[in-house]
């Protein structure tokens, strides 16, 4: 009997080693989450892994590991074996990395499981500031050089690409930039008038504009919002912003490249199918996110097209380390 | 009628008072042992309770939390290593009480001093989130400098004997918290081009290190001697007792709550300063601070207990987190689908009133659990320490790992805890390497961005400080707490009262 036992389990161990997608997930899946525990990606992803889990039927034990603006999970997750058995959570960051000289690795090192959802930024101002929209405050910069302080979250950052933006399409405007460690600390001091204006994802700003805390200048996107039907898309103030824009930040789940096809199809179909939950959609609703849930070749191609678009922005605006062209990223066609 | 009924919640549910109370005892537990922390618990909590009803989830996390808080004073005390950082001031005398035998009155004090600080955090939330979240926000980058500055100026209370010894200390601190990427250029500071020193070096392995390790390897010396006996006949203290420290509770009370409800800060930070306000306003201490004075305890234990209050007053109000821990819970609510932020208090007020009642009851609980079991927990500090050093050893490797799951972190804790058993030999005080860990990036990032705020004109920055009453009364302050810490003031003042003033401050 004890032998059939220790027989039983070596065969089991042999199995698993061995064994392929068929019975993929045979154990614990590690989730390394690249922000920390309450932020928007942390929130995404506990919201729709418990969906994936019950169509994977598998166990995906999510941690955080945060520091190096998300580089120090990168890496981690690159260099386990790539078995589908350590996924990367992460937002969009990442592909500014080697531009940024924040590390030689982005997500051309990984396989897209799902890009989940795509937020829309958004520019907000403390209610006492003297100008009511965008028109206003470019206005408002322009007679008062200097003087606008203006958030932001290090280079890379939505603020930073926001404000890049603004400075090729306005050409180049005289603010104070206030970096702070993230879009929350940096929205808590608008609120408190610590800074003027911010570049927020709209998720983090919606609750603030609703309650009258902070006022909306002008939603980065080429049509009004749903949520926000009354602001006032920024291409209706300057049509140089159809250039560059939809653009958002995004959230997406990874693999390490070399993980088998069938596995990256099983997780895939399983995020497929947790993004489709009614609180998910309603959660992401809420906080103004664009629902994308896609993979594939799909994935591929708009992980691409973000990278050409956002380097260029930033190279052209001086604020890289590196050219894109360095890294084999080719210039956006107009 | 209906925030009564909300605040009522919990009180007559039986599930959720149940997982209240499971909740705290789980949390004195994780505070206690280093590096097991809330925030970490209360993160793996929400995978965990996401099919839940939003009340039962809520319940667990604010259990833990209280619990927690108060948890990380049992290590401090039986053992001088802090189970959480908020406990750091509590073993400055806790220990010293533990070594005389007095372990049971130490946590009997520390029990019923958290839950009067508990109970005025939940009273400050309950009657004037408002208007203490619209003091908040006033803080601009200026404020919390100073407040950082102040919070440096602690290194004198934290440093007995040698004060060079402890500003060196202090500035190590500092410069440990500086390693890594500067998050605000992501620059690489003291990072040497090596992949390790990325992401800095975690302050909560340099906290096990030093409090936990260098402990172990100070015991080493004494292994052949016995244990202290511990007198455990007397653990609720005497309401003459907390009579007499009423008025101080009041105040480090006032202290955890303003510091708990600043974004950015929490109660470590309170703690510390409960302390030192603690030494500064008692003149006569029956034992001297650092020796074993009641005073000790009671300051930071009431302060960091009414920081839980206080960091739930701008989460509440605008869904702005006032700590770590209710950073996670607003996730927490908007997962379960609520949307917090200034409208939640308008559009659910039943949910600000059900966590008002929820924390009014983890406080009870926490009270109870805080002073059962206290014979069982004291057998701990009586064991041989051949069995009890290899288990602190053992404790810190996990508790330094389960931080972030990353065996850097060990190798850290272990050099930490080396280098701080050669300082304890030497003489330098580990107080004030902790205090300058805390404070480093708090000092750093808003002295920047109060600087670049003003176009890195330091008239204009000056101006600042002297034309905003917040800022003037703080710098005040730093200024005087500066001053009577030099013998200038001392001189000063017997010249002008012709007595001999008394040196309170050593």
């Amino acid at each position: 009997m004890k032998r059939f036992i220790i027989g039983a389990a070596s065969a089991l161990v042999l199995g698993v080693s061995a064994a392929g997608a068929q019975d993929y997930p045979s154990k614990e899946i590690q989730g390394i989450i690249q922000w920390g525990a309450g932020g928007s990606t942390d929130t995404v992803m506990r919201s729709v892994t418990p969906h994936a889990e019950e169509v994977l039927k598998g166990t995906v034990v999510m941690q955080n590991m945060t520091g190096g603006v998300g580089a120090i999970a990168l890496n981690h997750v690159a260099t386990q074996a790539a078995d589908g058995y350590t996924l990367l959570m992460g937002a969009e960051n990442p592909l500014l990395y080697k531009v940024m000289g924040l590390g030689d690795k982005d997500y051309s090192d990984f396989i897209p499981v799902n890009i989940l959802a795509r937020g829309t930024p958004i520019l907000v101002a403390n209610p006492a500031a003297p100008f009511d929209d965008y028109a206003g405050m470019i206005a408002y910069i322009k007679e008062h050089p200097g003087e606008l302080r203006v958030g932001a979250t290090g280079p890379g950052g939505l603020p930073s690409v926001v404000t890049a933006m603004i400075n090729t399409v306005e050409g180049k405007m005289d603010v104070i930039s206030v970096p702070y460690d993230g879009d929350g600390p940096a929205l808590t001091a608008l609120q408190g008038g610590a800074i003027d204006v911010m570049p927020a994802v709209l998720g983090a700003a919606i609750e603030g504009i609703r309650a009258g805390k902070m006022k909306p200048l002008a939603v980065f996107d080429v049509k009004a919002n749903d949520k926000l039907p009354e602001v006032k898309p920024v291409t209706d103030f300057n049509a140089g912003y159809n250039t560059y824009l939809p653009w958002g930040p995004f959230f997406g789940v990874f693999v390490a490249k070399g993980t088998p096809d069938d596995v990256v199809a099983k997780l895939s179909a399983a995020y497929a199918e947790g993004a489709k939950a009614p609180d998910f959609v309603e959660l992401m609703d809420n906080r103004g996110f664009s629902m994308l849930s896609i993979s594939g070749a799909e994935a591929e191609a708009f992980l691409a097209k973000w990278q050409q678009g956002t380097t260029w922005l930033l190279q052209d605006a001086g604020l890289t380390k590196a050219s894109p062209e360095e890294f084999g990223i080719a210039r956006p066609s107009k | 009628m209906d925030a009564i009924l909300a605040f009522l919640t919990v009180f007559t549910q039986p599930e959720l008072l149940l997982l209240v109370g499971l909740g705290t005892f789980a949390g004195v537990y994780i505070g206690a042992i280093p590096g097991l922390s809330v925030t970490m618990a209360v993160s793996i909590l929400i995978s965990f309770t996401f099919s839940w009803d939003v009340y039962p989830a809520i319940s667990l996390m604010i259990g833990i939390y209280m619990g927690g808080v108060y948890g990380g004073s049992r290590t401090a005390i039986l053992l001088n290593i802090p189970g959480a950082p908020s406990a750091i001031a509590t073993a400055l005398d806790g220990y010293p009480m533990a070594q005389r035998g007095e372990a049971g009155t130490a946590i009997g004090v520390t029990t019923v001093m958290s839950f009067i600080g508990g109970f005025i955090g939940i009273a400050v939330l309950a009657v004037a989130a408002p208007f203490v979240s619209e003091f908040a926000l006033k803080f601009q980058p200026r404020d919390y400098m100073l407040l950082a500055v102040l919070g440096i100026l602690l290194v004198g209370s934290l440093s007995s004997g040698s004060l060079v010894k402890g500003i060196f200390a202090g500035a190590l601190g500092i410069a440990i918290g500086a390693v890594g990427r500067d998050p605000l250029t992501f620059t690489e500071r003291f990072t040497f081009d090596l992949q390790i020193m990325q992401g800095g070096i975690s302050f909560i392995a340099v906290m096990i290190g030093m409090f936990g390790v260098s402990e172990a390897l100070m015991q080493l010396h004494h292994v052949e001697k016995d244990a202290v006996r511990q007198k455990i006949t007397r653990i609720v203290p005497s309401l003459a007792t907390v009579r007499k420290h009423l008025p101080l509770s009041l105040q480090t009370s006032t202290i955890g709550v303003i510091i708990g409800a600043l974004p950015g800060t929490g109660g470590d930070i309170a703690a510390l300063m409960a302390y030192d306000h603690a030494k500064r306003v008692t003149k006569k201490p029956e034992v001297p601070f650092g020796k074993g004075a009641m005073e000790g305890l009671v300051a930071p234990e009431t302060a960091n207990n009414a920081a839980v209050g206080g960091a739930f007053i701008p989460m509440m109000t605008l869904g702005i987190p006032g700590d770590a821990v209710t950073a996670i819970m607003i996730g927490a609510l908007f997962i379960h689908g609520l949307n917090p932020g200034p409208m939640l208090m308008i559009d659910k007020p039943d949910m600000f009133w059900f966590i008002v009642g929820a924390l009014v009851m983890a406080n009870f609980f926490m009270l109870f659990f805080g002073l059962t079991g206290i014979k069982l927990f004291t057998k701990i500090v009586e064991m041989p320490r051949s069995v009890l050093i290899p288990l602190i050893m053992l404790l810190s490797i996990v508790g330094a790992y389960a931080v972030n799951n990353s065996i850097s972190d060990v190798y850290w804790m272990l050099g930490f805890g080396f280098f701080g058993y050669f300082m304890r030999h030497y003489g330098y005080p580990l107080g004030p390497v902790i205090l300058g860990v805390i404070l480093s990036r708090l000092l750093d990032d808003n002295w920047r961005r109060a600087i670049i705020s003003e176009r890195e004109d330091l008239g204009r920055f000056f101006y600042g400080i002297v034309t905003s009453p917040l800022s003037l009364v703080l710098f005040i302050a730093v200024i005087l707490i500066f001053v009577s810490q030099t013998p200038l003031w001392r001189r000063g003042k017997e010249k002008l009262f012709g007595t001999q003033v008394e040196e309170a401050r050593q």
